[in-house]
Parts: C-alpha cells; sequence; structure tokens
C-alpha cells in the first residue's frame, strides 16, 4: 500500500512537471521578432521572470523628419519619458500564457498617441498572432495581424 | 566578504545593463517572413485625428431669441410669406446621447453600430393654441430624434478605402408613452471612397443622402483630414456637413474651430390630419470654438460655444406620410414658414473615447 501511495505521488510529480514543461514550450511560442501590419516596426518578444515583454528593435523610418534626430517617444504623457529613444522601447508589457494559444493580462503601448491599452494575445499559427488592443472590454478595441520574422541566412 | 559579494553582484548588474542597452540592432536589419508576409491594409484614423468618441453625454442650450411663423396655407417654395404668429423663445436646449460601439474592428475592416438621442426643449412665451398653433405645437412638446446608425470602413488596399454610413432617424415631438407611426423614419446614406497618402492625411470623395438641412437631399460629399507634420495643426472636413480647423495645445488638449451643418425632418403629431404627416423642415448652420480636454484615461470633455444661425425652419405636409425630393427644382408647396433669430449656444459633454 506504501509502494502503491509513493508511487502515485511520483506520477503525479512526473505529470505536473511534464505538463508545466508543456505549458512553458506553449507560451514560449511568442517569443521571436514579430512584424504588425503596417509593417513600420519590427517587436522582439521576450521572457523575463515568467512574463512576456516586447521591445522594438527596428523602424522603417527610424529618423524624425522633423527633428532630423533618432525617434523619441515624443508622445509619452510622462515628460521625463519624451526623450527616450523608441528603439528599444518597450511597448508590450506583463503577458502571462493562459494557455490554448492566448496570452493576457498584458499592455500595449501605442507610441503614435502615447496611450496604454489592455491587450490579449492569440496564436492563429506558429507564424501568426492576432493582436488586439482594448480600453476596458474587448468590445472597444481593434486587432491586428502580426508575422514572425526569422535570420533564414543565420539558420544555413 | 560580504562587501566583496555585493560589489561582484553590482558589477555583473551594471554589465548586463550596459549589454542591454548597447545591443546591435542592426541584426534586425535582414530578417525575413518565416512564412509568408500579412496584408498591409491602411488605417480608417491618422495621426494626429480628434478622439473618436464611442459614447457621449451631452447638454446643449441656446440664449433667447425670436421666432415667426406663417399662416398654414401652401406656398410655392420661392414665395414670400408674412408674419401669422411671432414670439420670443426664452429657452431651447436639451440632452444629447450617442454610442458607438465597434461590432468588428480589425485590420481589414472596421464595422460599427450606433445609437443616438437627441431632445430639444422649446420655451416659447405666451405661445396661444388657437390663435399660434405652430408655435404653440413647438412649446408644447419637445423635439425628439431617436436614430440607429452603422458604420462600415473597408480598406482596400494600403492607401485606398470605401466607407459606408446608413442611419435610420425616428424624428418627431413624440412622448415615450405616445410613439408615431414607424413609416415616418427618415433613412440617410452616405458612401465614400478615399485614399490615405501617409499617416497624416486621408482624403476622400462621395454621395450622401441626408436629412441634415431639414429637407430629403442628395449631395456630394469630400472629405479631408489633415495634420501638420509637427502634430499641431490639420483640418477635419466632411463637406458640406462639417467644416473644422484643428491645434493640439498638447497630447491632452485638442482645439477645434469651424462649423457643422444640423437638423432633420421631425412629424409634428398635433398638427398631423387625416394620416398626412405634418412635418418641420430644420435646418440650421453652427459655426462655433470646441474644446477638446482630457480628464482620466479615455474620458473626455468636450465644451463648445458659438451661433446658432437658422438654415431652414419650414413646414411640409407629406400626404400618408410619403417622403418627397424637392431638392433646387422641385415645385412642392411648402405648408408654412418660420424664421428664427440667430442665438449664441453653448454645449458640453463628456465622451468615452479612443485616441
Amino acid at each position: 500500500m506504501k509502494k502503491f501511495k509513493t508511487l502515485a505521488i511520483i506520477l503525479a510529480g512526473i505529470f505536473l512537471f511534464t505538463s508545466m514543461i508543456g505549458e512553458t514550450e506553449e507560451g514560449d511560442k511568442l517569443i521571436g521578432v514579430w512584424e504588425p501590419s503596417n509593417k513600420k516596426i519590427y517587436l522582439k518578444i521576450d521572457k523575463i521572470s515568467g512574463k512576456y515583454y516586447g521591445k522594438i528593435v527596428w523602424l522603417r523610418e527610424p529618423i524624425d523628419p522633423v527633428t532630423g534626430k533618432p525617434k523619441t517617444d515624443k508622445n509619452n504623457p510622462d515628460e521625463s519619458l519624451k526623450d527616450v529613444p523608441l528603439k528599444g522601447f518597450r511597448m508590450l508589457k506583463d503577458f502571462v500564457y493562459k494557455g490554448d494559444g492566448e496570452w493576457a493580462d498584458g499592455t500595449i503601448y501605442d507610441p503614435q498617441n502615447g496611450s496604454t491599452y489592455n491587450c490579449v494575445i492569440k496564436l492563429r499559427d506558429d507564424n501568426t498572432l492576432d493582436i488586439r488592443g482594448y480600453i476596458g472590454l474587448k468590445t472597444f478595441g481593434r486587432t491586428d495581424v502580426w508575422k514572425r520574422l526569422v535570420n533564414k541566412k543565420k539558420k544555413k | 566578504m560580504k562587501l566583496k559579494t555585493l560589489m561582484c553582484s553590482l558589477f555583473l548588474v551594471h554589465l548586463v545593463t550596459v549589454a542591454q542597452d548597447e545591443e546591435d540592432y542592426s541584426i534586425y536589419d535582414d530578417l525575413e517572413y518565416a512564412d509568408e508576409s500579412s496584408t498591409t491594409f491602411v488605417s480608417p484614423k491618422i495621426i494626429g485625428l480628434s478622439p473618436n468618441r464611442f459614447i457621449n453625454v451631452a447638454w446643449d442650450v441656446q440664449s433667447p431669441y425670436t421666432i415667426n411663423a406663417s399662416d398654414t396655407l401652401g406656398y410655392a417654395p420661392d414665395a414670400s410669406w408674412s408674419i401669422k404668429e411671432t414670439s420670443n423663445v426664452s429657452y431651447t436646449g436639451g440632452l444629447r446621447l450617442n454610442a458607438n460601439i465597434p461590432v468588428i474592428s480589425r485590420n481589414n475592416v472596421v464595422w460599427q453600430m450606433g445609437a443616438n438621442y437627441m431632445n430639444t426643449n422649446f420655451s416659447i412665451d405666451e405661445a396661444d393654441p388657437t390663435n399660434e398653433p405652430i408655435l404653440s405645437e413647438l412649446n408644447s412638446r419637445s423635439l425628439n430624434t431617436g436614430g440607429l446608425f452603422t458604420t462600415v470602413f473597408k480598406p482596400l488596399n494600403d492607401k485606398q478605402f470605401l466607407i459606408f454610413q446608413g442611419q435610420a432617424d425616428y424624428n418627431g415631438n413624440y412622448t415615450f408613452t405616445d410613439f408615431h407611426s414607424f413609416v415616418l423614419t427618415k433613412y440617410s446614406a452616405a458612401i465614400l471612397w478615399g485614399k490615405s497618402p501617409h499617416d497624416r492625411l486621408q482624403w476622400a470623395i462621395g454621395a450622401t443622402r441626408t436629412y441634415r438641412v431639414g429637407e430629403l437631399n442628395y449631395v456630394p460629399i469630400i472629405m479631408y483630414n489633415w495634420t501638420s507634420k509637427r502634430e499641431k495643426w490639420g483640418t477635419e472636413i466632411l463637406f458640406p456637413a462639417r467644416v473644422h480647423g484643428k491645434y493640439w495645445m498638447n497630447k491632452n488638449s485638442l482645439i477645434m474651430f469651424g462649423y457643422e451643418l444640423e437638423g432633420g425632418s421631425y412629424h409634428l403629431a398635433g398638427l398631423s390630419n387625416n394620416g398626412n404627416s405634418f412635418e418641420l423642415r430644420r435646418g440650421e448652420v453652427r459655426p462655433r470654438i470646441e474644446w477638446n480636454r482630457k480628464l482620466i484615461g479615455f474620458f473626455w470633455l468636450n465644451a463648445q460655444v458659438g451661433a446658432r444661425i437658422n438654415y431652414g425652419f419650414t413646414y411640409d405636409e407629406l400626404e400618408n406620410g410619403k417622403e418627397f425630393f424637392r431638392g433646387f427644382f422641385g415645385q412642392q408647396e411648402i405648408s408654412a414658414f418660420s424664421s428664427l433669430g440667430t442665438s449664441l449656444y453653448g454645449l458640453v459633454g463628456i465622451s468615452f473615447v479612443s485616441l
């Protein structure tokens, strides 16, 4: 009886461990470089302390046409952040994998107007994301399609 | 020993931070799609557009003015008329509600449904029902507009788009316990084709069926939304319905200046007989200055001051409630005329918006 109990505990442990690894692997499908449908920026999504964050790593037009200098977060409502370069700026924050190809509880920042929106991310397929930014209720939002980018030359 | 460990830790943290700050972003210059590219569609918004109101609650009020009305005789559209009724309007105003909810909002199509309610109360001094039937009718029951509308924005590619708008308005001096026939519902529509050459400009041309100046009309429309390079100045134009210049004082405060046409065709229950609909064709021009100010989060204040200039305030009798189109050349009789003195107006509202 005692052996059976021990076996059950070990099996439960293995099940829990493997399912956790499974969740992690599923969740980590978000990691990588993505391009929004407007093709103006690339975002690199990383995992930090169990949550997912995305920062701008490429801009189609890196120079501000008015100042002639690299673009900064000039629309940020926080005055002290207006001079922070957009390249490297963390636009996606605090996403948690909820299972079933969905990440939630995070926010997306729009540098064009300095607003931060609630956001939910869904994996349509391994290389396509549906990103919905919204205000309070998901109804008050908009969905964009992001595509995965890779360095194929490096693979070869 | 502890100090050494602390120093080492701080040095490591510094190294990591420096490494992050000095990331070589050039490695992202040569990326390719893992499978295929997404399609780029033109956005329904441009940079610097005024906040899009999902929900708006406002109160509109006008300063006192004089109102005149002719006898109900039947006149040629260009006929001269004499004053039979005259009075002072000491109060005109009412509540305005508007909701505009996205049903589908994706990069390849945006479909919104909305509802609006607008109430206008008139306090007309000493309007006598026997001698002044029209003014008395306006005085006794407020004018209401209840409408449902839909807007579809369909991008055709990364530059061109189509916009379709449809609206059904239930207008009249009905009360919530005394509705008139839904046959009298007024239908408006607009279709536009346009282009957005860059992030700060979108223009479109199209046509509309509208009651905006009171009577049914079919008119061409031009949209021209533009924001300057510095994102301070711009225009928001949907000619002839509204034309505005704009100036962003900062990201939380927007001044707009221009005009809007406002109006509709209203069933007046007390003057409608034998199945006909006696309708007030009301149209006004509102030159104004408008201030939009962020209150908190996505809630914005909207305040307007300007003039209310009468464009049309005539009355038609629709046989069996059947609408007609007079246009510029139609000779259908006008049942009665009114004229209104110009007044000042103010509007204050709160909106739940998207930027």
